[in-house]
């Protein structure tokens, strides 16, 4: 959730994750009270039903309430019979009298097409039955495939104006022409550069804390996740993508779905600027916990360009950076050099080599 | 620069959410002294009717310039009933039918859109999504026009006509980040310049009287709920789990409804329904209260809920709202209930509780004054407006202006 720039000295007395957890612990006190008062029946099942369907009819039922189906599904059950004894009541004796004689005359009218309603009404309500049965099995399949969860503070902070690349990636984006998104933006230091240099730019990160500086000093980012943000985003809305962070990191299927992404919402032309560390230098830096949990691996360049190029991408760039760890070899005057350089180019190729890399593409179709 | 509001409705008299939102941004805008501000609205008050009650021309309402402009047509009835064809699947609307319900929902005000088409104003700021003046608005505007949507989800934002409209705003200005989501979900406008603003919260201006005497009820305990009564702000839902509440637990605690009554009004021995107050009484019947319930399913920012919390009057609001969920999340200033039993329990444990009150009020209090403070807020505006205006005007698509609804029995207001 992106923060509201907050008043900066109200926010010093203001402990938000103190009074969530206090939140937290109240809200589970009063639900372990509501199941045992339920369980209690000290209310008519039919009355506690009525209540509860009368909160189901004011709320809304799009958007956020993915969460409701039972609850939904209960309210459709509930319509789903038809009352043919119409109330007879009246204000005056002969109003009901009246009421009385009509329903009498109709009964077998009304209930005939009532009994046919409610058929279809229940043919309906089991069919939505099964579809759910069948979504709660698909959910719990899914979440035993669900990788670990990545602890936030294992991965670095994220300062990519400071980094060696910040320069290229601005170069490679000035001059478009519509809106160039930054993920993951951090706090802020590469979408200052962008805009110096014209590029109407905004970020997004997933960490909200990160981006609380970039949030005070006006600029547009987002507490979200690429994925989840290219998600809403229209077909061909940005001319531009600098991409570093977790994607780097990303589940193969994630990682698929990002480029897929990034292509319906890269216009053509648009520049799509990737960074990320070589997979060498990643397993040799990064620290346990993070490439144990990391639910992927960074690919090397070649890989990414292919990944690309089979979406329509064109690689117009690819730079090495960042921290070299390559051995170096010894001189020739040593009397073994020759076997030892053998094994240093060796260590070099497989193991050590650039630490990281940049890559810039154009969406050509 | 100088910034054209485009509202509805427009003055002190209106009870709206997005209203009164709009007339408090433009009222602290205008005290700045390089914006120019200038309202566009109809000459109605009532958004049921249409109906031209004010005077069209320039006047100005708490230094604030309004433009007034009459409404073509009152409300007609084939409103409700286009409204409940499309209520049960809005997506399969037609664009046509959906400009329709626009039209018919009204209020259609030609002069008013002429007036934006020929306005000096550097940008426009349509207010909310909803009306026809907004849809218009957008059509005609050759400006950078912002949107303030004050959206929630309810069916009528699935509508084509919107998706069509909004491919022209240069800019969104949300209430809260669930309005955002929301918006972003429903027209895919993640890349568009926005930015999530709130409101700022008005100095309490109480006399200092207990509220319980302000009701005529003594020193008796309260829930209060502030704003319009009306089955759509779940005041009904509200009443039968009161009045089931005050069933099985009798005693003192009594139910306060304060504000204009649009449909029938609760009718309960320990419900108080006040109708429309003063400023001044608004604010001791909200300061005296034990809690502020806010029954709403449908608020897309809930000004009465930082107000309360500004008192530290902690509140009590409804699960399913993202917005006011939202404010309690974040805030630890309020509970929630989702059905009548988590009412009734979360009824229980406030009343009962004075330190967890105290302890929410409080948070609620910081939470106001660290994020709704006026000045901040205006800051904020005045700088993505700056932006938005220093982008310019996207190359429009311009969908065509609505189209009057002509003939058909007009609605009247019952009483």
């Amino acid at each position: 959730m992106a923060p509201i720039e907050p008043d900066p000295a109200a926010a010093e007395r203001f402990d938000a994750a103190d009074q969530a957890l206090y939140l937290t612990e109240v809200m589970a006190e009063i639900d372990a009270e509501v199941r045992r008062r339920r369980a209690s029946g000290d209310l008519p099942a039919g009355l506690e039903q009525e209540l509860d369907e009368l909160f189901l009819e004011f709320s809304p039922v799009g958007l956020h309430g993915k969460a409701r189906l039972r609850e939904t599904l209960a309210l459709v059950d509930g319509s789903a019979y038809v009352d043919v004894a119409v109330p007879v009541e009246s204000r005056k004796a002969v109003g009901s009298q009246i009421k009385r004689l009509i329903r009498k005359s109709m009964g077998w009218y009304i209930g005939f097409i009532v009994h046919q309603i409610v058929k279809f009404a229940w043919s309906v309500s089991r069919m939505f039955h099964v579809v759910v049965d069948h979504v709660e099995d698909l959910e719990a399949a899914v979440e035993t495939q669900r990788t670990p969860e990545l602890p936030a503070s294992a991965v670095p902070a994220n300062d990519p104006g400071s980094s060696w690349w910040s320069a290229e990636a601005v170069t490679a984006v000035s001059g478009v022409s519509g809106r160039v998104l930054q993920a993951e933006c951090g706090n802020g230091s590469l979408l200052d550069a962008l805009l110096a240099a014209g590029v109407d730019a905004y970020g997004v990160d997933p960490i909200e804390s990160v981006i609380e500086p970039a949030v005070e000093r006006g600029l547009d980012v987002r507490a979200e996740s690429v994925l989840d943000h290219l998600e809403v985003v229209a077909d061909e809305a940005l001319s531009g993508m600098v991409l570093t962070g977790s994607i780097q990191w990303l589940h193969p299927n994630q990682r698929h779905r990002l480029v897929a992404l990034a292509t319906a919402r890269l216009a053509v032309d648009g520049v799509l600027v990737l960074h990320s560390a070589t997979p060498e230098s990643w397993m040799a830096e990064t620290s346990h916990l993070m490439s144990d949990l990391a639910p992927g691996r960074p690919l090397h360049a070649e890989t990414w360009s292919h990944l690309l190029a089979d979406h329509g991408f064109r690689r117009t760039g690819l730079t090495f950076g960042g921290e070299d760890r390559r051995l170096d070899r010894v001189l020739s005057s040593n009397p073994d050099a020759s076997a030892i350089n053998g094994a240093i180019d060796a260590v070099n190729a497989l193991l050590l080599g650039p630490g990281e890399y940049l890559l810039v593409a154009v969406r050509e179709r | 620069m100088k910034l054209a509001f485009i509202t509805p409705r427009y003055g002190t008299e209106v009870i709206g959410g997005a209203e009164t939102a709009a007339r408090m941004l433009a009222e602290r805008l205008c005290q700045r002294p390089d914006w120019d501000v200038e309202v566009m609205t109809s000459c109605a008050l009532d958004h049921l009717t249409w109906e031209n009650t004010e005077p069209p021309g320039r006047s100005v309402i708490n230094g604030v310039t309004v433009c007034r402009f009459p409404t073509a047509s009152r409300r007609l009835l084939g409103y409700f009933e286009l409204d409940a064809k499309l209520r049960v699947s809005p997506t399969t609307a037609t664009l046509a039918e959906s400009r329709r319900w626009v039209a018919l929902n009204g209020p259609m005000c030609p002069d008013l859109v002429e007036a934006v088409a020929a306005t000096d104003a550097d940008i426009v700021a349509c207010y909310p999504y909803l009306f026809a003046t907004t849809v218009d608005g957008i059509a005609v505007s050759r400006v950078p026009t912002v949107l303030h949507p004050a959206a929630h989800d309810e069916p009528a934002l699935y509508l084509s006509a919107f998706r069509q409209s909004f491919r022209d705003i240069d800019g969104f200005v949300y209430h809260t980040q669930a309005e955002r989501e929301l918006m972003e979900y429903a027209f895919a406008i993640g890349a568009r310049p926005q930015i999530v603003l709130g409101l700022g919260v008005n100095e309490p201006v109480g006399a200092g009287r207990p509220g319980g005497d302000v009701l005529g009820i003594g020193d008796r305990p309260y829930l209060c709920y502030l704003g319009r009564v009306d089955e759509h702000k779940g005041c009904v839902m509200l009443a039968e789990y009161f009045e089931r509440y005050k069933a099985g637990h009798p005693g003192d605690l009594a139910l306060a409804f304060v504000g204009p009554v649009s449909d029938k009004a609760p009718d309960h021995p320990d419900v108080v329904v006040t109708g429309t107050v003063s400023e001044a009484d608004k604010w001791d019947i909200l300061a005296g209260a034990r809690v502020m319930v806010n029954p709403s399913a449908y608020e897309s920012f809930s000004l009465v809920l930082l107000e309360a919390w500004s008192l530290g009057i902690p509140a009590l609001v409804n699960a399913s709202c993202a917005a006011t969920m939202e404010h309690c999340r974040r805030s630890g200033g309020g509970l929630w209930f989702e059905s009548y039993r988590s009412f009734e329990v979360t009824v229980d444990r406030l009343v009962a509780d004075g330190g967890l009150r105290s302890s929410l009020g409080e948070a609620g209090r910081q939470y106001t004054a660290c994020y709704y403070r006026w000045s901040s807020i205006v800051d904020r505006y005045t700088r993505f407006l700056e932006g938005v205006v220093d982008r310019g005007h996207r190359a429009p698509i311009r969908s065509r202006r609505l189209q009057l609804a002509v003939g058909g029995p007009e609605y009247l207001r019952k009483g």
